[in-house]
């Protein structure tokens, strides 16, 4: 069986760590499956999904470590006008940062919840916000 | 206060419009790949840029192309459900054959800010014969005029009609008429300055960004291609923040602004000030 939610956030700033976990949990329980696995995607290129351990000084400290990585004035060749978009290309560092973190996450599902670590969260990584981010979840077994 | 004097309100969610009515609007603009933007969304960037109201300039082309790249409707109805944010335009294809009662009713009846012309797109050169009534009507119930100046990215436009020496004859003929030269006029930036310095009723806005990021672009538009301190020292009166968004880049090119080095009365002009004198003190 496959079951499949979408996941639907406004993000309020530049760069932001928004944890998931829950709605996935939820997500997971609504689809009824109770052995499989599930899988946490975003739709964009300039977010993330990554896990990590939340707390507010580690969020602070991957933010600032990827700022360091993908300084904003840093030389890019994606700043520059897109024909095929009839717009500015601005936002290099969101797409260089999700590079980083990944696009996805999967988890293994067992007795109809995501077998999640103690410490671990799933977070959207928000890279050029603020702006509405849609998160595909799928659950996916028996 | 900061206001963004230069939004495109055809890409403002207000209400559903049709798939074929979107493609217009994107196909007239030349953005491809642009999807309006719904009202919280708008909310949340203004609030994220500390931006307090946007001027919104719908355009209309209806005799040039056919249509509208948002409505004076459209724009009056947004600022009626959203005056905390936005600052409504008009716009009318001068070719139309109805166009005083289109201004009469944007002016008298709808109360909208003023007028946004688009000279490339609606195919009118600023000191056409046709124009005169127009400009005396904003005049007489004083409305100022944005022009959209400077290089069109729009299909079938051409660069020529964009450049700002094509503005000095109506400047000098209408004093008391307050006109923006969009995007600085860019390329054509000294013109614009030169312009400036000899006319005080025109205005421009910083609504220009076509190489590199916003911080490169202005330091060569605004730092070599001109003086340095001319917006500063001469100018600082005349110049307002302005994005064009979406085709821009509203977000990073408010913060290239509030890093450009000038005294903070001028930053504070560019980023709100002058925006309110344009509109003739007052929202």
């Amino acid at each position: 069986m496959v079951y499949r939610q979408e996941i639907i956030r406004i993000t309020d700033r530049y760069n932001q760590l928004l944890p998931l976990g829950q709605e996935v949990c939820r997500i997971v329980e609504e689809s009824g499956i109770q052995e499989g696995i599930v899988h946490i995607i975003t739709k964009h290129t300039t977010t993330g999904i990554t896990v990590n351990e939340c707390l507010e000084c580690l969020e602070d400290d991957i933010l600032n470590a990827l700022g360091k990585m993908f300084p904003e004035d840093g030389d890019y060749y994606h700043a520059r006008f897109l024909d095929s978009y009839g717009a500015m290309a601005g936002n290099p560092t969101g797409h260089l940062k999700a590079m980083v973190t990944g696009n996805n996450a999967c988890f293994p599902v067992a007795q109809g919840r995501p077998l999640l670590g103690s410490a671990q969260e799933v977070y959207l990584a928000e890279f050029d916000g603020p702006q509405e981010r849609t998160v595909t979840v799928t659950v996916i077994g028996e | 206060m900061v206001i963004d004097a230069h939004v495109h309100a055809g890409f403002v969610k207000k209400g559903e419009i049709s798939s074929g009515e979107l493609k217009f609007r994107q196909e007239v603009m030349g953005l491809y790949k642009t999807d309006q933007i719904e009202i919280g969304m708008w909310r949340k960037m203004m609030e994220f840029g500390g931006i307090d109201r946007v001027f919104l300039l719908p355009l209309d082309v209806t005799a040039s192309r056919g249509g509208c790249v948002g409505t004076n409707e459209e724009v009056w109805e947004l600022m009626q459900d959203h005056p905390d944010m936005f600052i409504g335009f008009a716009s009318v294809d001068p070719a139309r054959t109805d166009v005083m009662d289109v201004l009469e009713k944007a002016f008298c009846e709808q109360g909208l800010y003023g007028l946004y012309l688009h000279p490339a797109l609606q195919n009118f050169r600023p000191s056409d014969e046709i124009m005169e009534s127009i400009y005396m009507f904003c005049e007489e119930h004083n409305k100022p005029v944005i022009f959209h100046t400077g290089v069109a990215m729009e299909p079938g436009t051409r660069l020529s009609q964009g450049h700002p020496l094509e503005y000095e004859e109506t400047a000098a003929r209408h004093p008391k008429l307050r006109i923006c030269l969009s995007q600085f006029g860019w390329p054509w930036v000294r013109e614009v300055c030169t312009l400036m310095l000899k006319y005080r009723n025109i205005y421009t806005d910083t609504a220009m960004l076509y190489f590199d990021n916003p911080k490169e672009f202005y330091a060569q538009a605004l730092g070599t291609d001109i003086g340095p301190k001319w917006i500063d020292r001469s100018l600082r009166h005349q110049v307002m923040f302005g994005s064009s968004e979406p085709r821009l880049e509203q977000l990073r090119m408010l913060r290239a602004v509030r890093e450009m080095d000038m005294r903070e009365s001028t930053r504070e002009m560019i980023l709100g000030k002058n925006a309110l004198d344009f509109l003739n003190g007052g929202i």
